[in-house]
Parts: C-alpha cells; sequence; structure tokens
C-alpha cells in the first residue's frame, strides 16, 4: 500500500509537470468587437479557457504588511474567452475574488483591484519570446492594464494649477466654493485604464500618445470580477494579425495590498484565431508536454541551483542572491527554462535596485548598459540532465486553491 | 553618487517650534489638492511621536550589510491624521463652531509635552525635518519602477511623476517617512529642497522664512561654506538616525543647552543637564559626545578670548553667508549640458566655490573709497 501510494505521489508529480496550459481559441463573430464590454452578449458565442496565475515570488518587494498578506498566497483560475471580428479582438477575463477593493478615498493604504494582459510585440522566434515579468531587453512587451480606482487628478493636469490648488486656499466662498468644486472635479479621472510598453520590470514606460488604442473595463458581481480588453489586431506596437499568438495575463487583490509585483500571473498562453492558418508551431511550443525524471531534476537543482536560488523549501542560498524560483514552473515556458540554464544572459531579470542588495548583484552592466548575468552557463550538462532539470523547475509552482 | 551634494545644517540649539518653515513650504508647495497631510517640512517635539506617528519604527533603510529592509506604510487615519477644518462659513449665520471632523491625532498632537517630571528634570527640544536628500536613498531604492532619481548636479531626490505609478514602496524604503503618498493622484511626492528656487539663487522657503536662523544651506565641498565648516571642519553638525545607513545631507547641531535639573527641594542641580545625551546619541549617534564638547569648548574660548569661528558662524550673522548656492555652477552645469541656466531672482545668495560674486552690502566697519 505504501509503494503504490509511493508511485501515484511520484506519478501525479510527473502529471502535474505534464499538464500544459491549453491555447484559448478566439471565436471569430460577426460585427464589431471594438467597443464591447464584459457584460455583452456577444460572450455567449463562444466558452472559457481556465488560465492559472500564479503568485509572483521572483522577487520581494519591501512592505512588511502586504508580505505577510501574501506569503502564502496560492495559484488561482482564471476563466478567459476570446472573439474577433477580423480587426479587432476582445478578452473576456473571470476570476474569483471575495473582495472588492477600489483606490479610492483620502488614504493612503487603500489599493484597488486589477487586471492586466501581455502581449509581445515580436513573436516571430517562438522558441524566444520576452521575459514573462513585462518583457526583457530586445523583446518588448505591451502591457493593457485596468486598475479599480475612484476618482484620481493628473499631475500639473493641462498645466491648470488654479485648479489644484486645496479649496481652502481659494478666496473663495459661497457659491464661489461650490463652483470651483465643480471645476475641479471636471478635472478627475474616472477610469483607470493605462497601456505600457516594456523591456523588462522597471523599464515599464506608459504610452501617453493614444498610439496604442485599447478599451479596458472591469465589473464586480457576486464574488467575481469580470474584466474585458478589446484592441485591434494591428496597431504601431503590435501585430496579433496571424493564426496565433502568445498572451499573458495578470491579476492584484487590492484587499491584500496587492500591486506591482505583488500579483498572480501566468505563463505564455498560446492564442489560436479560429478560422485563420498558421501559428502552430507556437501553439505547440507553448502547449508542448516535458517529459522526464522529475526527482532526477531535483536532485541535479539541489546540486547546481540552490547554492543561490531559493525555491520552495530549499532556502539555503541568501536571500536576494538570485530569482527566487518557486513559483518559476507556474510562469515559465519550457523554452525559456532552457534558454536561461544554457544562456543565462539572454533574458537578464532586473530584478531589484541595484543598491538594494549591493551585495547580490544578479548582473553586471557595461558602460553601453548591457546586461550580463552573474549565473554561469550550464550548457555542460548533458542533454538529458537539463531536459530533467527543467522538468523539476515545471514541476516548482503553488497550488490552486 | 551626484557630482555634488546640496545640504542642509539646522541649529537645535535655536529652534524655538514656530513652524514657520512649515507653513512656509505649505504656501509654496504643499497646498494642492491630496497634499493637504502632507508636511514635506514638520518640526516636531522631541521626546514625542513624531510625524508620522511613530516613523522611527517603521522600518526602511539599510542594514549593516547594505540590505534594503522592508518597512511599513503608514496610513491617513492611524499614523498621520485626518486633516480637518472648521465651519467658518457658517458662523455668520449662527451656527456653533464645530471640526468637520472629531479630530483624534494629528502632526504636533503630542508638541511640547516631552519627557521628565516637571519642575525637576522635564525637557523636549524641537526637530524640524524635512527630505534628507540622501547619498544612499531608501526611497530610491525601493522604487521598483526606477521613478526616484537624485539629481546628478546637487543630489536633490525627486520623484518622476510620469514614472510613478503609486505603488507605495518607496514609503516603506524611506527611514524617515519623508515622502509621501498623494491620493489625489496616486503618486509619491516629497520635499524637492525647493530646486527651482535654488536654481534661480533663492535659498529654499523653509530656510529663508526661519525666523531663528537656524537653517544654513549650501554645498558640502565647499570649504569656505558654513555648511562645510559645520559638518566637516568642526564636526558639530550630524545627521539624523544615520544608523538607517541612507547617509542623509540634513545636519543637526545637537542641542547642547539646556536649563540645569531642580533637585527635590526646587534647587538647581549644578553642572546638570536636562536633556539626557543618551537620547541625544539614538539620534545622532555616538559622535555627538564629541560635539557637545566641541560645542561648549569654543564657546567657553569665546568667553575668555571674545574669538571663535564657530561661535560667530552658529550666531548666524548674515544671510548671505549662511547661503551659498553657488549660482555659477548652476549656470556652468546648465550650458555643460545643454540646458537653459536660470535667470537669477536673488543675487545675495549666490556665492560659492565656482562663484565669483561681489558682496550687495558692504560691512558696517569698511571704509569706501581709497582715502
Amino acid at each position: 500500500m505504501k509503494n503504490l501510494l509511493k508511485v501515484l505521489i511520484t506519478l501525479s508529480f510527473i502529471g502535474s509537470s505534464l499538464i500544459a496550459s491549453n491555447s484559448i481559441k478566439a471565436m471569430k463573430i460577426p460585427g464589431n468587437v471594438s467597443d464591447i464590454g464584459p457584460t455583452s452578449k456577444a460572450w455567449l458565442s463562444t466558452s472559457y479557457q481556465d488560465v492559472i496565475v500564479y503568485p509572483q515570488t521572483t522577487i520581494k518587494l519591501n512592505d512588511l504588511d502586504a508580505n505577510a498578506m501574501n506569503a502564502d498566497n496560492s495559484a488561482k483560475k482564471l476563466r478567459v474567452k476570446a472573439i474577433t471580428d477580423g480587426k479587432n479582438i476582445s478578452f473576456l477575463i473571470k476570476w474569483k475574488d471575495e473582495s472588492k477593493s477600489i483606490q479610492e478615498g483620502y488614504s493612503t493604504t487603500s489599493y484597488g483591484d486589477g487586471f492586466a494582459v501581455q502581449f509581445p510585440t515580436s513573436y516571430k522566434d517562438s522558441k524566444k519570446l520576452p521575459y514573462i515579468g513585462m518583457g526583457s531587453v530586445g523583446r518588448s512587451v505591451v502591457v493593457h492594464l485596468q486598475k479599480a480606482t475612484g476618482f484620481t487628478y493628473e499631475p500639473n493636469g493641462n498645466n491648470d494649477v488654479y485648479h489644484q490648488v486645496n479649496e481652502n486656499n481659494q478666496n473663495a466662498f459661497h457659491e464661489d466654493i461650490q463652483k470651483y468644486r465643480i471645476k475641479v472635479k471636471e478635472t478627475a479621472i474616472s477610469d483607470y485604464q493605462r497601456v505600457f510598453i516594456s523591456e523588462g520590470f522597471r523599464s515599464m514606460t506608459q504610452i501617453k500618445d493614444g498610439s496604442e488604442s485599447s478599451k479596458m473595463q472591469m465589473v464586480y458581481k457576486n464574488g467575481y470580477w469580470k474584466g474585458s480588453l478589446s484592441l485591434p489586431l494591428k496597431s504601431s506596437y503590435l501585430n496579433l494579425n496571424k493564426g496565433a499568438f502568445p498572451i499573458a495575463f495578470a491579476i492584484w487583490d487590492g484587499d491584500k495590498k496587492n500591486r506591482d509585483g505583488l500579483k498572480l500571473l501566468s505563463s505564455w498562453i498560446g492564442v489560436k484565431v479560429v478560422g485563420k492558418s498558421g501559428g502552430e508551431k507556437l501553439i505547440d511550443l507553448l502547449n508542448e508536454k516535458s517529459k522526464g525524471d522529475v526527482n532526477n531534476g531535483e536532485k541535479l537543482a539541489l546540486e547546481n541551483c540552490a547554492a543561490c536560488h531559493r525555491y520552495k523549501n530549499v532556502n539555503m542560498a541568501p536571500d536576494f542572491m538570485a530569482p527566487n524560483l518557486s513559483n518559476i514552473g507556474g510562469y515559465s515556458t519550457k523554452e525559456y527554462l532552457m534558454e536561461s540554464i544554457v544562456e543565462p544572459s539572454a533574458v537578464v531579470v532586473a530584478g531589484y535596485n541595484r543598491n538594494a542588495h549591493k551585495n547580490f548583484t544578479w548582473y553586471d552592466v557595461d558602460e553601453k548598459g548591457i546586461r550580463t548575468s552573474t549565473m554561469p552557463s550550464y550548457e555542460w550538462l548533458d542533454e538529458k540532465s537539463r531536459n530533467d532539470l527543467v522538468v523539476y523547475l515545471q514541476s516548482l509552482k503553488a497550488e490552486v486553491k | 553618487m551626484s557630482q555634488r551634494q546640496l545640504a542642509m545644517v539646522m541649529d537645535l540649539n535655536k529652534c524655538i517650534g514656530c513652524q514657520t518653515c512649515t507653513v512656509s513650504c505649505k504656501t509654496q508647495w504643499t497646498n494642492r489638492n491630496g497634499r493637504e497631510y502632507m508636511y514635506w517640512n514638520n518640526v516636531e517635539t522631541y521626546p514625542g511621536v513624531g510625524y508620522p506617528k511613530k516613523w522611527q519604527e517603521l522600518g526602511g533603510g539599510f542594514d549593516s550589510a547594505g540590505d534594503l529592509q522592508p518597512g511599513r506604510v503608514p496610513s491617513i487615519e492611524g499614523n498621520y491624521g485626518v486633516p480637518w477644518d472648521y465651519n467658518h462659513d457658517e458662523l455668520a449665520s449662527g451656527a456653533e463652531f464645530k471640526p468637520n471632523i472629531e479630530p483624534t491625532w494629528g502632526p504636533n498632537w503630542d508638541e511640547d509635552e516631552g519627557a521628565g517630571d516637571f519642575p525637576q528634570d522635564n525637557y523636549f527640544f524641537y526637530i524640524p525635518r524635512i527630505c534628507n536628500h540622501c547619498t544612499n536613498p531608501g526611497c530610491l531604492s525601493a522604487c521598483p519602477r526606477d521613478a526616484i532619481f537624485k539629481r546628478d548636479q546637487d543630489g536633490v531626490v525627486l520623484v518622476d511623476l510620469d514614472r510613478c505609478q503609486g505603488y507605495r514602496y518607496c514609503i516603506a524604503g524611506c527611514p524617515y517617512k519623508k515622502i509621501y503618498f498623494n491620493p489625489k493622484i496616486s503618486k509619491s511626492e516629497k520635499c524637492i529642497l525647493c530646486f527651482p528656487r535654488v536654481e534661480q539663487g533663492l535659498p529654499p522657503a523653509c530656510a529663508q522664512q526661519c525666523v531663528g536662523r537656524i537653517r544654513f544651506v549650501g554645498f558640502l565641498d565647499d570649504e569656505e561654506g558654513q555648511v562645510h565648516k559645520l559638518v566637516h571642519k568642526y564636526k558639530v553638525a550630524l545627521p539624523l538616525r544615520s544608523d538607517k545607513g541612507t547617509e542623509p545631507n540634513v545636519y543637526y547641531v545637537p542641542p547642547t543647552e539646556a536649563p540645569p535639573k531642580f533637585d527635590a527641594h526646587g534647587k538647581i542641580i549644578e553642572g546638570s543637564n536636562r536633556i539626557p545625551t543618551e537620547e541625544l546619541e539614538k539620534l545622532f549617534g555616538s559622535e555627538v559626545h564629541q560635539a557637545i564638547k566641541t560645542v561648549k569648548t569654543e564657546m567657553q574660548k569665546r568667553k575668555d578670548t571674545g574669538k571663535s569661528e564657530l561661535m560667530d558662524l552658529l550666531i548666524a550673522y548674515n544671510h548671505e553667508d549662511m547661503f551659498r548656492l553657488d549660482s555659477g555652477y548652476y549656470k556652468e552645469y546648465a550650458k555643460k549640458h545643454s540646458l537653459t541656466p536660470k535667470k537669477l531672482l536673488d543675487e545675495r545668495y549666490s556665492a560659492g566655490k565656482n562663484s565669483n560674486t561681489m558682496k550687495f552690502f558692504m560691512p558696517s566697519n569698511a571704509k569706501g573709497g581709497d582715502s
């Protein structure tokens, strides 16, 4: 019996690494999808695909209270739909969140729920997709972000300083102060929707010139958020007008002080546009099931990785020495893991500010700003070992609860 | 590291806690929406909980190994206090004068309380606090968006509001809690050391308005400057909580002068000092002993001989000597980096290492002409 249990556990361990993310099917529908919200009837024509998002644990942020609240985060299941009209594409994302959190009011400790959808600007080489954490140098991504906020204001909005001055500093009373308040309110922004271009964590920069148009919305009902994103298949940064393209999702729980890196994120997921040819190779790669000896991989990780990386219960390495791998299997593709083992400088995770933990620099920077990882290449491992290691790394991820 | 560092020295012996600095900063910068609770400059009573409440216990800064320490983001209700106002408008129609919310906490709630037993050994002193424009800023290291930068020309630490996304990790990272979240614009804001004024030859508003003339402003490497002399030559001006590892650039002359204690019969205990040196050591480190000694020695020297450069500095005769903003340097820097040099609004404070300036006012004992 004991032996059988062991076999079963081993099998399920291998099994878990075999479960590959299935691709999302984008159905073509008649009409225009550029302007549909999460409650549109258009969504009825297609069914949900599950996408798992995992807690970001590569780096640890420095908010004590937030870290305590998120220490035991489990993975979460998102349900995703996609439809296209041939010119635009829309995504519907539904996830459970017991607490509706909106960043609002006169508070320094209020955080909003939110979601983001990430696309690579190029996926020609499907083996070298951008790093999942907001891209990497030479492999940029576009991130569409929607957060649940109340009214916010632009700093120096339209250079109208007068209407930013506190009303107590105005020489206005009675009706005049009422008028002033109305004027101030008119300058408010009610929708916190932003688009970013990014070549890696830290480099994310807002696209403000309107060249990347999209429409995002989020509505809360019965303990679930539903968020939608509509965007053109082709824009100045993105070309999604192919048979298939990669996509990634992230969600934030404001109630747990989630923001920035405190989030749950998915790996790259394939979107297959139904009825459009091409992209099979990409879909196959993203769905590829890794096979190998996970126990040997674990042994190899202990021998080769654990001196610098922390993961799961293996915490021999000093904190901040290298990216924490506890959820690496959740948000990495097989190709990325393989590339990082063989060629660590191909994607250098920008991680912490270099001043924050100066004894543990993850990379060196030359005078041209080019980053070289301090990790040596493990090309010398034979192919089987490398593969086993990847299979083990893919098994490192939190469970869905 | 910036090329040069603009710094401030505050002489705590002379601070009377009048909050003129606070008000000058409020009217200059922090009267905008969302900044109601922000005090880029505040003056707090020590011993006391400070502003925000218990800021010294909220984490941030670096440990001895140089690792950024996690910290907490203070809340308006719990740590800053919700700003309140009164119904002035309704008074004319006979309403009762009352606040719009029940005030329960705010800056200086514990003003002048201090510690000890009255009248034997009670004591307190004031600490005015602005952003320390640290050489190794905790806020900068904590920002995951690289939105905070230290200006190359003078080391002023600023937030790029275009990059800031309001994540508030900077607040957790700052051991002084001198960076604030503006809930109206959802971005972080902080003291800018009045750099737009400095570039035009005006000292920071808090320093210029200070009625006790406790604030000196200048470049640390300007050997002729009073800031340099107080910090490096006499070593009587010390950084606040330098154990937090951020290398702050606001320096304090510790309060050396306090009345003596009384014994149980109300008699003066000769040679006693109400301010315990251990308390000062907590704030300014062990260097405080030497600093106190130097001030005392120089004071005695002045009494004995009538001469002491340090006493002359601390008396703060002229604003022109207290503020050396080195306008020539800013001008050169602007030229070198293809920026537009700012036109000086005031030439009195433009002296410095790289600036040749003429004195506006001749000393009274100077002779005119060549007679």
